[in-house]
């Protein structure tokens, strides 16, 4: 394995290209133990080719022979060729094209990077490393450039190039926080999507849990969580019984109302995961006298949008969905739940996929919620919030969408002890979970998250609640997007923070409830509470 | 031979110009409508770009009238310009040695329009030897030698960290290092200009006038001679670069990373959408087009993969 990695290494080096030392990643005032990279087996060792790190999201099968490793490098080079039409690309050749022309190779946007920060400053982790490989393969066998290897520098194309290059657009949470430090504007998230995308539309390679069980699952039965229709009714019904049983209010959540104002698109793993988000959604729009529907409309039910982190085709499939349902039921908006990139997809993303004529104007949920607290429509008592609070900023939401303060407003106001973490807002830092990865367990990516990628947001958690660390003092983290919680989750799990810490981890509506003077105290749970 | 030396001049700018065109008309041709895919903060959101803030922070954004502050705009996109503030606040150890570079280069572009402008009021009668002009002579000469130095200290800063930061090492090609090495080199024969004759600003002004009345006369000075040849290459080879970012800026920022408009506010994106989508994709993976024909983005987006093939 290489510890002066070069970029050409990916073509050369045989077998396992890294291993990222555990013992030279930072170390955080959080007790969190390092997880020891599970060695890969012999069998996926001969089949699969995990060939890059200790980390597998692919599972690309190995070629067996010189014929299969040609054609899955034709069948790349096939798809880079695609990449850089506008038929094949018209939503994203433009940025592309500038991300590949005007790199002034500066590193300017390694420092800004979690991974690069919490592998312990490894090269492959470079915001740049993959977009260079990727470049030169573009320069020298795409466009074919006189001189491009003295030009941009040589780079080997072989099965090994191809299979790594795949590999490494999965070692990237998509935060764009590297682009937002570019003197250029080059975006090199950008070019690690369209690497994802170039393998799935055309080599039909992606990760299972965002394609099999992810987009097409959704398209099969309504949902990636696999809930049909009448399952989710059922779940939301049973959610409603609950939390009037836990409240003390009664909850009765709608769905198809025809011509109500508003169609609110959840993320269907909160009816599996976090039931107690959708109840609060639901009090909240009860008692703030809403006129608003969920939809059981196949697709309707779960804003989840898996697509944009991997493949257009689905993005536009599923986005085109979300409208019609809406237009359907004659809603006069859509307001997303808690899910960061669904907020990104329907809102900005589809702007432009979509014919104007089947959109339906889409809102924040953090935007209608800060509306409702401020406006006086609901009781609260920022009493009843009366411990530390941070609040997390999902990147799709927040870099990518400007929505910044709404959700700071509301925990202002319900929030007594609220602190922010330090590069909040803008320039917050990913979660770790952040394109997809937060539904991911196997190959070592649940090891990855706790040791590489999640470990910048427990270190911003540790600085916000620098004074009162411990089981002592009872702590949320309030963290609105169900990735993001997902993610966050596991680690405070994994690590037993809740107990060696007093740490709860939730929404903005969990919170608002939290306060609401008619709901029975204590919505929110510690672990030392429940039984 | 100085009529060659001048038609190489003419060469070079026209080169410029036809390259920098080429390079806008690419970018606009690639896609006659991209996505959105905006950056925050964006300047032009008025007060909101203080903390990052854009219009979908309000409620029912799309019934209210779109506010977009251009000069924002312009003035965050000249402030980078000018301090590469992105460098500064990101790169502190590259900014010391990026910035005298360009301060160098914007030096020697802002010495042509002076020029230019001598020239200018030489034509409206005001004689070379008015004070006015002789302290505009001044002002080139200082310039020059200043803007000089920058470039060749810049440039060889530049060169050393290359060649010593095991980062940046790795990145770095042989046309980076040429690059840098003839800009250090045209600035160092620009300085030799210079330093070996009375006014670098007389030699600059009759040349400017020569081109511009087509009148070939040889040069004064060896070292001006090749500081204008290399000049000359730059020009031309400068957008066929990475450096090509001094024209692309505009659009990386303006139109990428500030580029939010949403559709409801543009009738023409709402006309473009509906022939985006007959656009014939041929992606080869079973959910796109699998062996099949092309299919239109409009027929991709309206099938769903995963119904049995009977039933869609
Ligand atoms: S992407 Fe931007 S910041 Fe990063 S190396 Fe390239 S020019 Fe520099
Ligand atoms: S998008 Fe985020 S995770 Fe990916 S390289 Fe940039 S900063 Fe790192």
């Amino acid at each position: 394995m290489k510890d002066n990695l070069q970029l050409t290494d990916v073509s050369t080096v045989e077998g396992q290209m890294v291993s990222i030392d555990l013992d030279n990643i930072p170390k955080l005032p959080l007790d969190m133990a390092t997880m020891p990279w599970k060695p890969a087996t012999d069998e996926q060792k001969n089949t699969t080719a995990c060939i890059l790190d200790d980390v597998c999201v692919l599972n690309i099968p190995k070629p067996k022979d010189r014929a299969e490793e040609e054609e899955l490098v034709n069948k790349f080079l096939d798809g880079m060729r695609k990449l850089f039409t506008t038929e094949n690309n018209w939503p994203f050749l433009p940025m592309l094209e500038t991300s590949m022309d005007y790199c002034a190779q500066c590193n300017s946007c390694s420092e800004a990077c979690h991974l690069y920060e919490m592998s312990g400053e490894h090269e492959m982790y470079r915001p740049n490393f993959r977009s260079e490989i990727f470049r030169r393969i573009y320069k020298q066998y795409v466009k074919k450039e006189p001189l491009a290897k003295w030009r941009y520098g040589d780079m080997g194309l072989n099965w090994k190039t191809v299979v790594r290059l795949g590999e490494l657009s999965y070692r990237c949470n998509l935060c764009r926080r590297c682009a937002q430090t570019c003197p250029i504007g080059v975006d090199n998230a950008l070019v690690a999507r369209e690497i994802r995308k170039l393998f799935s539309q055309e080599l039909g390679i992606n990760p299972r849990e965002l394609h099999e069980k992810g987009t097409m699952h959704q398209m099969k039965v309504g949902s990636s969580t696999g809930m049909t229709p009448d399952v989710v009714k059922d779940n939301v019904e049973f959610i409603d019984e609950d939390y009037t049983e836990i409240t003390g209010v009664g909850i009765h959540t709608p769905f198809d109302v025809k011509d109500a104002d508003i169609l609110l698109l959840h993320n269907a793993g909160e009816v599996m995961a976090w039931p107690e988000n959708i109840a609060a959604f639901s009090l909240i729009f009860q008692e703030a006298g809403l006129s608003w529907t969920l939809s059981s409309k196949a697709m309707a039910y779960d804003g989840v949008n898996y697509g944009v982190f991997y493949d257009d085709a689905q993005t536009a499939r599923i986005a085109l969905q979300h409208m019609l349902a809406a237009k359907e039921l004659g809603v006069k908006k859509i307001v997303i739940g808690e899910c960061g990139h669904a907020h990104k997809v329907l809102t900005v993303i589809a702007d432009r996929l979509i014919p104007f004529e089947y959109q339906v104007p889409r809102e924040s949920c953090y935007v209608t919620l800060r509306d409702i607290v401020m406006s006086g429509k609901i009781k609260l008592d920022p009493s009843r919030n009366d411990f530390p609070v941070t609040l997390h900023d999902p990147c799709n939401i927040v870099r990518l969408m400007g929505i910044v303060e709404p959700q700071r407003e509301i925990v202002r106001k319900i929030a007594p002890k609220f602190r922010e973490m330090p590069c909040n807002g803008v320039n917050n830092y990913c979660c770790g979970g952040g394109s997809g990865f937060a539904i991911m367990t196997r190959n070592n990516i649940e090891q990855w998250r706790g040791n590489i990628t999640g470990r910048k947001k427990m270190q911003q958690i540790a600085e916000a609640f620098k004074e009162c660390l411990g089981p002592e003092t009872r702590k949320y983290i309030c963290a609105p997007c169900s990735n993001c919680k997902g993610q966050i989750r596991e680690i405070l799990e994994h690590n037993d923070l809740y107990s060696k810490n007093s740490f709860a981890y939730g929404g903005l509506v969990e919170l608002i409830v939290n306060a609401m003077v008619n709901v029975n105290p204590g919505f929110i749970k510690w672990e030392s509470e429940e039984e | 031979m100085s009529t060659f030396f001048y038609l190489l001049g003419y060469l070079a700018f026209f080169g410029f110009i036809c390259l920098a065109f080429l390079k806008i008309r690419s970018y606009m041709k690639a896609s006659p409508l991209h996505a959105r895919w905006e950056l925050y903060p964006v300047p032009h959101e008025g007060e909101k770009s203080s903390h990052g803030g854009s219009f979908m922070e309000e409620k029912d954004w799309w019934c209210k009238p779109r506010h977009v502050s251009h000069t924002s705009d312009i003035k965050a996109l000249v402030f980078e310009v000018l301090f590469l503030h992105a460098t500064f606040e990101h790169n502190l150890k590259l900014w010391f040695r990026t910035y005298p570079f360009h301060v160098g280069m914007y030096m020697l572009m802002g010495g042509i329009i002076i020029v230019l402008f001598s020239l200018f009021l030489q034509a409206v009668g005001i004689a070379p030897d008015n004070g006015f002009m002789i302290f505009i002579g001044n002002v080139i000469n200082a310039v020059v030698l200043f803007g000089g130095l920058c470039i060749v200290g810049g440039g060889l800063a530049l060169i050393h960290r290359r060649m010593n930061d095991e980062g940046l090492k790795k990145y770095t090609t042989p046309e980076h290092y040429f690059n840098l090495g003839a800009f250090v080199l045209f600035g160092v024969l620009g300085l030799l200009a210079w330093a070996c004759s009375p006014s670098f600003f007389n030699m600059a002004r009759d040349f400017v006038c020569n081109m511009l009345s087509f009148n070939f006369q040889p040069l004064p000075s060896t070292f001006f001679t090749l500081h204008l040849l290399l000049g000359f290459f730059l020009m031309a080879w400068l957008p066929m670069t990475h450096m090509g970012h001094l024209l692309m800026k505009y659009f990386t920022y303006h139109d990428i990373r500030w580029g939010d408009t949403p559709t409801t506010y543009s009738e023409a994106n709402k006309q473009k959408i509906p022939d985006m989508l007959k656009y014939s994709a041929s992606w080869s993976a079973d959910h796109i087009c699998g062996n099949g024909a092309p299919k239109t983005w409009l027929e991709i987006a309206t099938t769903n993969p995963a119904t049995p093939k009977s039933e869609s």
